[in-house]
């Protein structure tokens, strides 16, 4: 008997095992693509009360496991943990300020910011997801999957935990759109306010707490063709 | 004659309005004085750091050396610009420019600047005629690339520059003709297409300094080098040379392209064995029956350089970077000349105004302030808008391709092509300036008129 249960929790191991391998083999890679937008609103104590950059810039990947919802209509209960790992990358030159218009606002903002994010040591805003569970499944075939996202953001350099809802939505052709927003505020990761007269424009003094809007779109990564034999 | 003995090719304009006495007699005669809202330094006030770019000057003649005290004067440094090397076949023009900028690279060779991946811009400032060799190998190097205005002699080595422009997208090219990167003129072009100076009846234009053009030198054969311009076969004269600028200026104004052209000229003083005129007029014929009367003369200086546009409403005439209203009493009443201070001069009641004076603070009139706002030419606003363009453009061809991947051709493409362009001359009106140069020297030199073929400012 007790070798009958040996055996029997060895091949339990050895299943288990081979589960963790094929898991690991059906991760499926989704990289970054054109058509992604970080958007960061703020508010200041000039004339335009709110202030606004943004970057079509974000790179990264995210990698997903057989119960990530990557086709409309995919069943996943709500609660579910689901399998995947995800690095966002958003260079901290690439945030411009813009008006309500989506046209440029000013170099001098610009210039201000980026000395605030220090990005000329830090030139990477770095997001790195550590648990994605499933809050909502979609009320129709076209709605999102609406998650509650745990992950660490650095700016500047300093990281802290943030949890987000996002919203997944898987599109045709294998690609995929999450979106989301988030609170902060810029202290917590050593980015003093701006308080100081910008050239040509006026003495501008932001809040402190900011807005996060972005948009990651991202496509299946295409295998590499099976070398010829 | 500069310091060296040789004549200064007259391009210095900041020599001529000294003590602000020709801006006291234009408000005497009733103008309304406007400008654009400063942009000086608040005082007390750090600025952050600028992203800047390493940038060769090749040529270093009077206008290379004018691009290099530019670039690097202490009062105002173009800030993006880091100027690592500077170029010139010339030993002594390169030690000369040297003394200004000690820590840039010294090269008799453009080869080796354009091998050094380190430098990603270089601004073209040599004889017209080398513009081409220089600009396409720059190009194909991958550069940022700044040709001063004309961009060649002919038609043809400008269409080759242009449409080797227009394949470089992931670069810049911006052309010289400065005025087109000028606050305080693009601060006037809405005000004038807005219809605020009634129906354009007519332009004048005129660049007067009394100036040999001819530099010396001790050896032969530099000295004919030097004189390129005297030469009809390597130069389009006064009306290329300057009144490129000026020309392409009017037609911005008035958003359409010469018809026709018709041309004198002569050689009046100078004497000396060039075969260019020292003194050229031109009548440029606009749609709609505008015309730009433009003279330009090497014999006398009365006057200067500046440039009218005539309404049926009000004239505004354009000086350096100021600018004048002259309201005719007919003329619908704006509404801010309420608040301008008026002079009379003569029998007319002049409006002095200066607009954007309620958006200048204190910190806008401090000594330090003034000669800043003062250094900020419309050179400078060229070139600083040359290099921030520059760097915006790598950078989001840079973060594209690390974002995306280098496959995406058309996303890398529309990508750059909402990377901010601040306002500067393109390779198409750096083109369509040659056309009307190129066409317009023929018509001065034959004292013809010449009919200007829409085709001919095409670029395909």
């Amino acid at each position: 008997m007790k070798i009958r249960t040996i055996i029997a929790g060895n091949i339990a191991i050895l299943l288990l095992a081979t589960l963790s391998v094929r898991a690991a083999d059906q991760m499926t890679v989704y990289a970054a693509r054109p058509g992604s937008k970080m958007r960061i609103e703020g508010t200041a104590n000039v004339i335009h009360t709110t202030w606004q950059i943004e970057s079509p810039f974000i790179a990264g990947m995210i990698k997903v496991g057989p119960n990530f919802p990557t086709e409309p209509g995919q069943v996943v209960a709500p609660g579910a943990k689901l399998d995947a790992q995800a690095n966002a990358v958003i260079m901290a030159r690439s945030l411009k300020s813009v008006n309500e218009d989506g046209s440029h606002y000013s170099d001098g903002m610009d210039e201000i910011m980026c000395e605030h994010l220090n990005a000329a040591k830090f030139n990477q805003i770095t997001y790195k997801l550590t648990e994605l569970t499933l809050k909502e499944a979609p009320k129709t075939k076209d709605a999102p999957y609406v998650c509650d996202a745990k992950g660490d953001l650095t700016i500047a350099g300093v990281t802290n935990p943030i949890a987000m809802v996002v919203n997944i939505l898987p599109l045709p052709d294998n690609k995929l759109e999450i979106t989301g927003s988030t609170a902060l505020k810029m202290t917590d990761y050593k980015v003093p306010i701006v308080d100081k007269s910008i050239i040509g424009l006026a003495h501008i003094k932001t809040g402190d707490e900011v807005k996060l809007i972005f948009k990651w779109m991202l496509a299946q990564r295409k295998a590499p063709a099976a070398a010829a034999k | 004659m500069n310091e060296n003995g040789n004549e200064d090719l007259g391009h210095n304009r900041r020599d001529f309005l000294k003590g602000g006495s020709v801006a006291t007699l234009m408000t005497m005669l009733g103008g309304v004085e406007l400008f654009a809202q400063t942009n000086a330094a608040p005082g007390g006030q750090s600025t952050p750091p600028v992203a800047k770019m390493k940038v060769a000057v090749i040529g270093l003649g009077a206008w290379g050396r004018e691009i290099v005290n530019t670039l690097v004067n202490p009062v105002a440094p173009v800030e993006p610009a880091d100027l690592a090397a500077i170029c010139d076949t010339y030993g002594p023009a390169l030690r000369r420019t040297a003394n200004t900028v000690p820590g840039a690279t010294q090269t008799p060779d453009y080869k080796t600047i354009l091998a050094n991946k380190d430098i990603k811009a270089v601004i073209i400032a040599t004889p017209t005629p080398g513009h081409k060799e220089l600009a396409l190998a720059a190009l194909k190097a991958g550069k940022h690339v700044y040709c001063e205005a004309p961009l060649e002699n002919t038609i043809e080595d400008a269409r080759e520059i242009a449409l080797a422009a227009k394949a470089a997208n992931r670069q810049v090219f911006q052309c010289g003709l400065q005025k087109r990167s000028d606050p305080q003129r693009r601060f006037l072009l809405p005000f004038i297409h807005s219809g605020a100076l009634g129906t354009s009846v007519l332009a004048r234009a005129q660049w007067h300094k009394k100036t040999s053009w001819r530099s010396a030198s001790p050896n032969p054969e530099h000295e004919k080098e030097l004189n390129w311009r005297l030469n009809k076969a390597t130069s389009l004269g006064l009306i290329g040379e300057i009144g490129s600028h000026q020309v392409d200026q009017a037609g911005w104004f008035l958003n359409a392209l010469p018809t026709a052209v018709t041309g004198f000229g002569s050689i009046d003083f100078w004497k000396d064995g060039r075969d260019v005129p020292d003194t050229v007029q031109a009548v440029f014929e606009f749609p709609a029956g505008v015309r730009l009367l433009y003279d330009c003369t090497l014999t006398n200086s009365f006057e200067g350089e500046y440039e009218v546009l005539y309404g049926s409403y009000a004239a505004i005439m354009m000086r350096e970077s100021k600018a004048w209203m002259f309201k005719e009493v007919d003329s619908p009443l704006l509404g801010w000349e309420v608040f301008a201070a008026k002079a009379q001069f003569n029998d007319d009641t002049g409006i002095v105004l200066v607009a954007g004076a309620t958006k200048s603070t204190s910190a806008d009139q401090t000594p330090e302030a003034k000669a800043a706002a003062a250094a900020k030419t419309p050179l400078w606003h060229a070139l600083d808008n040359f290099l921030r363009n520059a760097v915006d453009l790598s950078a989001a061809a840079e973060d594209f391709i690390t974002s995306y991947g280098a496959d995406d051709v058309d996303g890398l493409q529309a990508a750059l092509a909402k990377a901010e362009h601040r306002p500067a001359a393109n390779y198409l009106e750096g083109f369509q300036a040659v056309v009307t140069a190129v066409k317009a020297n023929e018509a001065i030199l034959s004292g013809k008129r010449i009919e200007l073929k829409p085709e001919w400012y095409e670029l395909s």
